[in-house]
């Protein structure tokens, strides 16, 4: 695969913080890479040197084949920004704001700029309210429209800063909704920052945590879940548990560890290989006369993962 | 520099201004009231000067220095009759040059720091404009809505005064004359491109409107000091002295929009956001 945003060395100091500490990472075509991090960790800065807002203090950066440094214009055509702010101008209306904006970003031909506008706000439902002034709209509407202003030039990549920040939960799912369509059915290489676990675990292909503007760690979802978690576990409960079939659960080749809790009925057990452990362990029960209620995989969230890498670099 | 995207950027602005009453209203207003209540003043004088003695008492100086030419159109007129043409046609002349500037400061302020303080300039700054052509725009909607203000003063002061002066000098029209055309087509657009281009340049750099609009006042002073030259009878504003504030006041122009490109930093707006 082709990397389309290619950050080398990226730093960025501002006096005397560092705030960007020798970033490095690729972001491929069509991906959805996730910047994860805590307040202050270097998310909205590296996005602002990526989209040549700010320059770096070190380092260099590719977007699209073009370096930041060299030709800031051709990047800032290339790239759809959704900043920390939907940055609307709420004496305009929706339609006003996206006309600037796709006139802004070249788009204009009358006609072929009317349609993608008027795609984009029907995609958003938007289109009903396209001649309201923005200030009437909620937040959860603004900040749709900032998705929308974002993709009006139809870019090839997208960075968005906290697309769900401040929004309640309802208007949050829904806007993990969009992003979820648009990344399927748009094809766009996003770079997504977010300290909001959900919409990472439920968006990203992979993800880097980045913490005090250093890299922490960078894989997908279930790498850095398995990374925190050792071996694999599973969970078994049972309608009744006897000493027989823990010790046929303990016979199994697979089987590491097994932890018992009668007064639940549940066994909890650690295999060397999850997918050809499973089906052994659960026979030796049936086997064994237990009377199998669920059996699930033990995995700890992407939150935890979070949590624990953070914390380990604290 | 893509004049379609300064245009684009003023057409934007322009939108968000011609929708905010409180910014319109003294732009308009107080320009229109002083080009209409200056010359009904003048009209007024010689109804005020029955019995007062001279009434060229003050404007010694200002007549004196006036060209011979001027002057030999004066010898024919009465005191009240040179008293209302020196004071249409060269003491409130320099008010003109200062109606721009009071007309485009609140917008030129407003510029960067506005979108500063409103939060919208991040995703402005993001966008393939450059920097040209954005400080361009930026001054485009300072500088044409002042301009019309301007050339619509001068129009009703013009139509104003001819109207009340139209008995007192036997149905002569006295204005418009040389000077002021070139004073309001020439010396007013370039003053005000300076004065327009240095505050948008300010408004880049502070944190907000009021502190933009603060730093501005000080740029009224060259200005002032142009009015009370002529007030004083120090600068007779003459075609020659006009044209050659106009190649200067031109001159200043490039050099500020060059100074303001240059030093147009959208790292420094960004990281000095309200």
């Amino acid at each position: 695969m082709i990397p389309v945003v290619e950050a080398n060395e990226l730093t960025k100091t501002f006096d005397s913080h560092i705030a960007v500490d020798h970033l490095n990472f690729k972001v491929e075509e069509g991906e959805v890479f996730g910047l994860l991090g805590p307040n202050g960790a270097g998310k909205t800065t590296t996005i602002r040197m990526l989209a040549c807002l700010i320059s770096p203090s070190e380092g260099s950066a590719k977007v699209s084949g073009h370096k930041i440094d060299e030709n800031p214009i051709a990047v800032r055509q290339t790239v759809g920004i959704l900043t920390e702010n939907p940055s609307l101008y709420e004496r305009l209306t929706a339609q006003e704001n996206m006309d600037f904006f796709a006139e802004a970003y070249n788009l204009s031909e009358p006609q072929e700029k009317a349609i993608r506008i008027r795609e984009l706000l029907e995609f958003f439902d938007l289109w009903e309210r396209r001649n309201d002034k923005v200030a009437t709209f909620s937040k959860g509407m603004k900040q749709k429209l900032a998705i929308a202003r974002a993709l009006v030039h139809k870019p090839p990549i997208l960075f968005l800063d906290e697309p769900t920040a401040g929004l309640d939960p309802e208007s949050a799912k829904e806007v993990r909704d969009l992003m979820e369509t648009l990344s399927q059915r748009e094809k766009h290489t996003i770079l997504l920052c977010t300290h909001h676990l959900e919409d990472a675990e439920r968006l990203c292909k992979r993800v880097m945590i980045i913490n005090k503007g250093k890299s922490v760690v960078v894989g997908t979802p279930d790498e850095l879940r398995d990374r925190i978690a050792g071996k694999p576990k599973i969970q078994i409960n049972l309608k009744k548990l006897d000493q027989k079939i823990a010790e046929a659960a303990k016979r199994v080749s697979h089987v590491e560890q097994v932890d018992v809790d009668k007064s639940a009925s549940k066994l909890t057990i650690v295999l060397d290989d999850i997918s050809s452990g499973t089906p052994e362990v659960v026979k030796s029960i049936v086997d064994a006369g237990g009377l199998i209620l669920s059996v699930y995989t033990i995995r700890p969230s992407l939150e935890e993962a979070y949590l624990k890498m953070v914390k380990e670099k604290r | 520099m893509r004049i379609e995207k300064a245009m684009l950027v003023f057409k934007k602005d322009w939108r968000e201004i011609r929708r905010n009453w409180q910014v319109i209203l003294p732009i308009l207003l107080v320009p229109l009231i002083i080009s209409v209540f200056l010359p009904v003043i003048l009209g007024l004088i010689p109804s005020f000067a029955v019995g007062q003695g001279s009434s060229l008492t003050g404007f010694e100086t200002l007549i004196e220095n006036l060209p011979s030419h001027v002057q030999e159109q004066l010898a024919g007129m009465t005191e009240n009759q040179v008293m209302i043409y020196v004071m249409a046609v060269y003491f409130f002349a320099p008010f003109f040059l200062i109606i721009p500037l009071m007309a485009s400061s609140v917008i030129s302020s407003d510029s960067f720091a506005g979108e500063k303080e409103r939060k919208t300039i991040e995703a402005l700054l993001a966008t393939p404009i450059s920097d040209g052509e954005l400080f361009f725009g930026k001054m485009l909607v300072s500088f044409i809505p002042s301009m019309i203000v301007t050339i619509v003063s001068f129009a009703v002061y013009t139509a104003v005064f001819d109207i009340t002066a139209y008995g007192l000098f036997n149905g002569m029209l006295l204005l418009p004359t040389i000077d002021w055309i070139l004073l309001i087509f020439g010396l007013a657009p370039t003053v005000a491109l300076a004065s327009i281009g240095l505050t948008v340049m300010i408004s880049a750099k502070v944190k907000g409107f009021r502190e933009a609009q603060q730093i501005s006042v000080i740029l009224l002073i060259p200005v002032l000091a142009l009015v009370f030259g002529q007030v004083t009878g120090a600068i007779i504003f003459g075609p020659l002295v006009i044209l050659a504030l106009i190649g200067l006041f031109g001159f200043i122009d490039f050099a500020v929009f060059r100074a303001a490109v240059k030093l147009f930093k959208r790292e420094e707006i960004l990281t000095k956001l309200a």
